[in-house]
């Protein structure tokens, strides 16, 4: 269910990346906020400039979480997948399996619910 | 001074970190078996200590060590100091005093390094074992080096043992391995 969920929201990325104008072409990461409501999840976007995509979903019945608060998730995972792209045992697009970004993954979710 | 000395202190640790984990990988696919792994790195390691107790002796200008504790403080505060910018602690001396230990807290050349199950059997720092052993043969002492604990293998802290076998005659020419 959620990987329809995150595949919609890619395209909507892929659609607001592309609409950036030069402005904020010298940003290092866009922040793409709420990318669009559903019923029951509110979808969050974020793109660094390497083109790597990270997509937070939330349950629209969080109301807690703040703006900063994903921001700072998405630094954290920004991070986190630049270590494991360090790994030299890592091959780029392999599914991530490392045990430290999972624990750091989890250590988010945890503390947002 | 000469341009190598100038530079040497700006060495960014992250390219060096990556160039040893692109060796390990490459090694692991060239012999898709980990104890040989654990031995070309150990090889290669020896023909580094070989060359580098040279420049070791030339920058730190110590002396000759009086006995094997003495070595050990040297390696642990000086040489380790020098070229992984980490200091580890020397414990756990055997009675005879031919063998102790060096706890390391980190390792430069194991950040962001997680071994894959299929690795199991990687000694991914072997290299350092025969770092030690080469560059202690040239100053005329045989040991024997071996990593006792590994974080990478799931251990809380890295521990490398050391052992004196001999003393190695003067007049014996060491050759790469």
């Amino acid at each position: 269910m959620f990987h329809y969920t995150v595949h919609t929201s890619l395209d909507v990325v892929e659609e607001k990346i592309s609409g950036v104008g030069k402005a904020l072409a010298d940003q290092r990461e866009l922040y793409l906020g709420l990318l669009y409501p559903t019923e029951d999840y509110k979808v969050y976007g974020y793109v660094t400039n390497s083109k790597v995509k990270f997509v937070i979903v939330v349950d629209s019945s969080n109301t807690s979480l703040r703006d900063n608060e994903i921001r700072s998730m998405f630094r954290k995972l920004h991070n986190s997948f630049t270590d494991v792209m360090c790994n030299p045992f890592y091959n780029p697009g392999d599914p991530i399996q490392s045990k430290a970004f999972d624990s750091i993954v989890s250590t988010m979710m945890v503390q947002a619910c | 001074r000469c341009p190598q000395t100038e530079r040497a202190a700006s060495t960014n640790s992250e390219l060096f970190t990556l160039t040893y984990g692109a060796l390990v990988t490459q090694l692991c696919k060239d012999y898709e078996n980990d104890e040989e792994v654990n031995k070309q790195l150990d090889k290669m390691g020896y023909n580094i200590g070989v060359r580098l107790i040279e420049d070791f002796l030339a920058r730190s200008s110590v002396g000759r060590c009086h006995d094997f504790r003495e070595t050990a403080d040297v390696i642990a505060k000086v040489a380790f100091k020098m070229y992984l910018g980490i200091t580890p602690s020397v414990t756990n001396w055997s009675p005879a005093g031919d063998e102790f230990s060096l706890i390391l807290e980190s390792n430069p050349l194991v950040d962001f390094v997680e071994l894959p199950d299929n690795h199991s059997n990687l000694v991914y720092s072997s290299l350092l074992c025969g770092v030690l052993r080469g560059a202690l043969e040239m100053v005329q002492m045989a040991v024997d080096v071996r990593f006792a604990q590994d974080t990478l293998r799931g251990d809380n802290v890295t521990e490398i043992r050391m052992k004196f076998i001999k003393r190695i005659e003067e007049n014996l020419p060491a050759g790469d391995e």
